[in-house]
């Protein structure tokens, strides 16, 4: 079967940092997730965890503040994408990246053992 | 940024209106038939440089998929003069001549209406969109420019209930009430709509003051006897000066707000009666609030049929002593084998004989497979003959409020007695172990219809998406946390009940009467307890 394959292939990257594998990689698991609906999923368990913890609401200050800096009629989204994103990344806390990992993680094992 | 469109967009609005953006919206950004998601699956990326993400756009007039990063979308705008394009993660309109993302309510509500589709196909629920305030609270905001601040050290809604001779059972189902997060944001936004004929003594309009009175800002205790009194007409058997059980109280509390509000709720449609997901079948505040289904597996020894009721619950009530099982009273005669290991958690070691220690371990026992024993017979639908039988309660559905009584007070025809047992109770809870999808999937499964999760007729395949509440996908939340905690101290009869109760999420006061106190978490946990009021952590989004 060679839905199982790519599976296979996948997880496997997630272990060994393969640095060519990776795009072929990442397009199948994208695709994967996307036709399972999961990507949804994920991305609403991720939405759900950062609202949760107060991110979102800090980066909605973030970006209030970066509006008022600039005024709000000099500002491009670009601007406030470029100024907020290093800060917004960094700010994610451990605790939702190692839950999201360890679930896309144990999510892959299984399709991939199924 | 523009939030009544950009001239681009308000031409195309008149000339090809919102069709083409639903289409693009429904295939590529909120994909909900698994067509529509292996076309995305295999269609979306930069038709120049391949890439999937970069913030990958669609062009909403020729459906060109471009990315932004890498400047091809605008390339494709500039170029063909298609200047308008959906961006494909969120949907949202971005017009490259004006170089900027540009908002029209029109395309914002088609937006918005495919997410609600979307997400109630994948079995998410609705998708999470934050609060917006309606037209009404921001006139409302705007005419009203003082604003009281909450900040931390300030107060706020602590107030002293005067005892009025033995009412502190009263007073600390009073101050669990208020702080409970929910119920306040209702009582304070003053949605009760009161029924003319109710005016005089409505109950609901007495409770809605006295919430409003608690955040009022006042510091001084206040003197309940309005409620005291209306309460007393609506629960006979409450009546009287003596001490009461707390316990008693908050059921009662609950039950004549729950009649009083049922009257002024709107009727649920009838294609929703038979919903699953509300026991109750009331859409009443305190029933959003505090009901959950215990769902009961009866299973035949003979034959290993399973039948399977579900009833409505306000709050579990925990046995604490050795021998008798968690509130499930059915087959007594301490029959107590245990029914094979599969239905028991892992790890868990514990001896059966010894009492609980932990609420976790009141639980555990609590959804226990139980067998009845030879003199508790029950007749089965399955093979029509009266058998032995093992009955399991699990959680079907949590209560937005988990409300847990711990039975310190024994009452049997011959003896009262209080067991001062310590259990010791986490301030964070996860009811996950103790869900009906959880805890019995093993071998009553086949026996179970599954559940369907979504009413609207779909077209997609089956199988989609059955929602099973465990697994690494599972988007169900079952954690709670501890937000106010009711301690009785002293004796049977020369007692006294005080609560502990949050405030903005992490201070905790002590309420013992007119007197607040502050109070830290360790002192609570380290209470005695017998009500333990949790609010669940994350709301499920209607
Ligand atoms: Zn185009
Ligand atoms: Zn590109
Ligand atoms: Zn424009
Ligand atoms: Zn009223
Ligand atoms: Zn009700
Ligand atoms: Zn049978």
């Amino acid at each position: 079967m060679s839905r199982r394959r790519t599976i296979d292939a996948s997880y496997d990257h997630i272990n060994n940092d393969g640095k060519e594998k990776r795009g072929v990689n990442k397009k199948a698991v994208n695709q994967h997730l996307t036709i399972e609906g999961d990507k949804e999923r994920f991305k609403e368990l991720l939405r759900r965890r950062l609202t949760e913890c107060g991110w979102r609401d800090e980066i909605r200050i973030l970006c209030r503040d970066a509006i008022r800096d600039k005024g709000v009629h000099n500002v491009s989204v670009d601007d406030i994408v470029e100024e907020v994103t290093p800060v917004g990344r960094a700010r994610v806390p451990d605790s939702v990246k190692k839950e999201l990992l360890q679930k896309i993680k144990s999510y892959l094992y299984e399709k991939a053992t199924k | 940024m523009c939030d009544i469109g950009c001239p681009h967009l308000q031409e195309l609005k008149s000339t090809k209106g919102v069709e083409l953006y639903r289409i693009i919206f429904s295939s590529f950004v909120a994909a909900s038939s698994s067509v529509a998601r292996k076309r995305k699956a295999i269609h979306c990326f930069c038709f120049v440089c391949k890439s999937i993400d970069y913030r990958l756009h669609s062009c909403l007039q020729c459906v060109y998929f471009g990315c932004y990063k890498g400047h091809h979308i605008q390339d494709h705008a500039k170029h063909k003069k298609h200047y308008l394009a959906v961006e494909l993660s969120h949907g949202n309109i971005l017009c490259v001549a004006c170089g900027t993302y540009v908002y029209d309510d029109e395309f914002l509500n088609v937006a918005h209406e495919l997410m609600v589709r979307t997400g109630h196909k994948l079995g998410m629920g609705a998708l999470y969109r934050p609060w917006e305030p309606s037209a009404k609270v921001l006139e409302l905001l705007r005419k009203n420019p003082r604003r009281r601040k909450i900040v931390p050290g300030v107060a706020i809604g602590l107030r002293g209930l005067i005892n009025l001779g033995n009412t502190c059972f009263m007073n600390c189902i009073v101050q669990a009430l208020t702080h409970t997060p929910l119920l306040r944001d209702h009582f304070l936004t003053e949605e009760h709509v009161c029924r003319p004929e109710d005016q005089a003594g409505c109950l609901v309009c007495e409770v809605s003051t006295l919430f409003q009175e608690f955040y009022s800002g006042n510091k001084g205790p206040l003197t309940l006897h309005r409620l005291l009194h209306m309460i007393w007409t609506h629960a006979r058997h409450l009546a009287g000066y003596e001490q009461q059980d707390a316990h008693e109280f908050f059921i009662a509390t609950l039950d004549v707000l729950h009649r009083h509000c049922k009257a002024s709720a709107p009727a649920l449609p009838e294609n929703e009666n038979s919903q699953p997901d509300n026991p109750h079948q009331c859409t009443c505040i305190i029933d959003t609030i505090f009901t959950g289904g215990l769902q009961s597996d009866v299973v035949c020894q003979a034959c290993n049929g399973v039948s399977t009721t579900i009833d409505p619950f306000w709050d579990i009530s925990l046995d604490l002593g050795t021998s008798a099982r968690g509130g499930n009273n059915v087959g007594d005669e301490g029959s107590f084998n245990s029914v094979g290991s599969d239905l028991s958690l892992s790890g868990d070691s514990k001896q059966a004989n010894n009492g609980p220690t932990t609420l976790i371990d009141c639980l555990e026992r609590f959804t226990r497979a139980e067998h009845l024993g030879s003199s508790a017979k029950i007749k089965c639908n399955n093979c029509q003959s009266y058998q032995e039988s093992t009955k399991q309660l699990t959680m079907k559905k949590l209560p937005v409020v988990a409300s847990f009584h711990l039975k310190r007070f024994e009452h049997s025809s011959r003896l009262h007695k209080k067991i001062s047992t310590y259990i010791s109770f986490p301030e964070q809870l996860d009811m996950t172990p103790f869900m009906s999808s959880n805890r019995n999937n093993r071998n009553l499964l086949n026996s179970r219809t599954s559940s369907s999760s979504s009413s609207s007729s779909s077209s997609d395949s089956a199988g989609d998406w059955i929602s099973s509440g465990s697994g690494p996908l599972s988007l169900s939340d079952n954690r709670y946390s501890l937000f106010a905690v009711i301690n009785h101290l002293g004796t049977l009869d020369a007692g006294h009940y005080t609560a502990y109760v949050r405030q903005q999420n992490n201070h905790w006061f002590k309420c013992d009467d007119h007197m607040i106190t502050r109070a830290n978490l360790q002192e609570v946990l380290d209470s005695e307890g017998y009500l333990l009021f949790y609010h669940k952590k994350l709301m499920e989004f209607q």
